[in-house]
């Protein structure tokens, strides 16, 4: 079956747990398309906006650990992963955040049970208010968090994090 | 030639070019203009002649005009007009042959209604003249005062000017090309300071970004890691010295002793069975200090297959539970990728058994034995092995030297093992172009990522 996800992450390996449960769990038929979101405050200058690109800023974000990250996460459920895309959302309201759900035909959303988030403040914003507001299903997903482990911020951090990967 | 010379004339060189260029072009562009005006001028003396030689006019005041042209033209050197009636004559010969001129000249005079000439500076300007006695050609003639004076002033000048421009440009080339190749040489003497004795020189790099401060930031790391290296050489030499003098040592006193007095069997056997333990480890060192040399980039061709990391794995884990039964090896291929051709390589089975079975050991031995996980992945161009243990770690300050021969962390007396493993394996990896990164905290183990790139078709 086909499916549009929606994930929130801020660009750490460790978000990408939730991504690594859900494919985890999923039935052997599942074909995705995962939409990594991330809320990112616009600058208010004339002259940012003036040169705005998506993907500049996205390539900020995105560390060469994460992307590679990514990769192995594709490689791992290659038949099951249609797409991975790293998008940024820069709304402020409800209305906003529903369309942007229904342009890209969002099917469900899948949010970290307890997870430390590390936004940078200034820049980035929590997108879980939005998500838990609209009407689209949510799957909850949970693992044991270590906070303090030798490689945090490594691709290595992928490959033990307690979850459990099936299939 | 030198480089500063060679810049120099480079430079010069189209400058020259450009002004000798500029300067031909006034001068062609001058003397153009004035022909072309001084043949106007004659044009309206020839007209001025025929109205007051031809025009028997009474009504026309020929006396002013006369008057009015002796006041205010200028007389020309060699200023001469000639007359001759256009009926009369249907070939010009003689008279071409009288003035010397072409019997063209003549010819573009009927055709066109004028004409010009010029000889040896003596120009021509022939005009057709309606008078009242009939039609006539004027011909007048004069020497080119412009041609002859402001041309050759002209001249003199844009030479002049040519001259002076090219000398101030030269000197401020010259001027340039040293200030530019001043750093340059600066670096040269410095680097030629520094040789093996007084590694620890650098050269002085300014704050400014230019490429010649990157040129000497280079060459100051380039110094660092050939300080570093050297220094490395020579503890290694003596740090080797040192760890094979000890069973050597040991082996020279126990039969020193043993052969002090004669002593029973047992105790005989017991010497020389101390003396073996101490020649294995000999053996063992000496072993491994010869894969450590083999490994160096010694420009020795290794032979190179695709090889499955999994499989191994697996090998490695299957011979380090031979060694010792307590080794607990857990495989993880939770992350295998679906593709089986993303976890090749291209690389050395010997080698990479011998890396990933030491850092595999190295994380049984410092964990006293607790599971080492061992995990396969893969991105698009390169494949990780990550191996972890739960062991006593290696203190942050040490990490940096973990790469040493020879050097053992601080926390690992109790431990058996004389620091090759590592370096060992780290020239591996770089010799199958890939990357290990070590990652500890103390007392609560450690984490090594490899990643080596993918066997590409």
């Amino acid at each position: 079956m086909k499916k549009t996800i929606l994930l929130q992450t801020d660009f750490t390996i460790e978000s990408l747990n939730v991504l690594k449960t859900a494919l985890a769990q999923s039935n052997h038929d599942d074909n995705f398309d995962i939409i990594l979101l991330h809320g990112v405050h616009l600058s208010d200058s004339i002259r940012d906006l003036l040169f705005f690109s998506k993907q500049k800023i996205i390539n900020q974000l995105v560390s060469e650990e994460f992307e590679q990250a990514c990769f192995v996460i594709k490689n791992k459920y290659a038949s099951k992963i249609n797409s991975i895309r790293k998008d940024i959302f820069t709304g402020f309201t409800q209305s906003a955040f529903n369309s942007y759900t229904d342009a890209n035909q969002i099917d469900a959303i899948y949010l970290p049970a307890n997870f430390q988030w590390n936004f940078n403040k200034q820049k980035s914003f929590d997108l879980i208010p939005f998500m838990n507001k609209s009407k689209l299903p949510i799957q909850q997903i949970g693992w044991q968090t270590a906070t303090n482990i030798p490689e945090k911020g490594k691709v290595a951090e992928l490959f033990f994090n307690g979850v459990p990967s099936h299939s | 030639m030198r480089t500063q010379t060679k810049t120099t004339l480079l430079f010069l060189l189209p400058f020259l070019i450009v002004l000798s260029l500029f300067g031909g072009f006034v001068y062609f562009s001058f003397l153009n203009y004035s022909h072309n005006d001084f043949f106007r001028l004659l044009e309206i003396r020839a007209i001025t002649a025929g109205k007051i030689e031809l025009d028997n006019n009474p009504t026309a005041n020929i006396k002013e005009i006369k008057e009015l042209r002796d006041q205010f033209f200028e007389k020309l050197p060699q200023e001469k007009d000639y007359f001759f009636p256009l009926e009369e004559v249907e070939k010009f010969h003689d008279e071409s042959e009288t003035l010397g001129l072409p019997i063209s000249f003549f010819e573009n005079v009927i055709k066109n209604g004028k004409s010009d000439f010029k000889k040896n500076n003596v120009f021509y300007k022939g005009i057709i003249y309606n008078s009242t006695k009939g039609k006539y050609i004027i011909v007048a003639s004069a020497e080119n005062y412009y041609e002859l004076h402001h041309s050759a002033y002209l001249k003199r000048t844009l030479f002049i000017s040519i001259i002076a421009a090219f000398i101030i440009s030269a000197l401020i080339s010259l001027y340039f090309s040293k200030y530019i190749f001043k750093p340059l040489r600066k670096i040269t003497e410095r680097v030629n300071q520094i040789s093996s004795e007084n590694l620890h020189l650098r050269l002085d790099a300014g704050s400014k970004n230019d490429e010649l401060n990157d040129l000497a930031v280079t060459f100051n790391t380039m110094l660092d890691r050939i300080e570093t290296s050297f220094e490395t050489q020579n503890n290694f030499i003596s740090n080797a010295s040192h760890e094979l003098r000890t069973p050597l040592t040991a082996i020279i006193g126990e039969a020193d002793v043993i052969l002090s007095k004669s002593r029973s069997q047992e105790e005989y056997e017991e010497a020389i069975k101390i003396m073996l333990v101490e020649a294995e480890k000999l053996e063992s060192k000496t072993r491994a200090l010869l894969f450590l040399a083999q490994t160096g980039f010694n420009g020795k061709i290794q032979k190179f297959d695709k090889i499955r990391l999994d499989q191994l794995l697996m090998d490695v884990k299957e011979t380090l539970e031979k060694i010792n039964q307590k080794n607990k090896i857990c495989l993880d291929m939770s992350l295998l990728p679906e593709n089986p051709n993303m976890i090749k390589v291209n690389g050395n089975e010997q080698l990479l058994h011998l890396a990933f079975s030491n850092i595999i050991n190295n994380g049984c031995k410092y964990s006293d034995n607790q599971p080492v996980s061992v995990a396969l992945g893969a991105s698009n161009n390169s494949v990780f092995v990550v191996i972890k243990d739960t062991g006593i770690g290696i203190p942050e300050s040490e990490l940096k030297f973990i790469y040493d021969p020879f050097f053992r962390a601080s926390n690992t007396k109790s431990y058996e093992g004389f620091g090759i493993g590592l370096p060992l394996t780290r020239n591996i990896i770089r010799m199958h172009l890939g990357e290990i990164e070590v990652k500890s905290i103390q007392n609560q183990g450690t984490t090594v990522q490899i990643n080596i790139p993918m066997y590409k078709f």
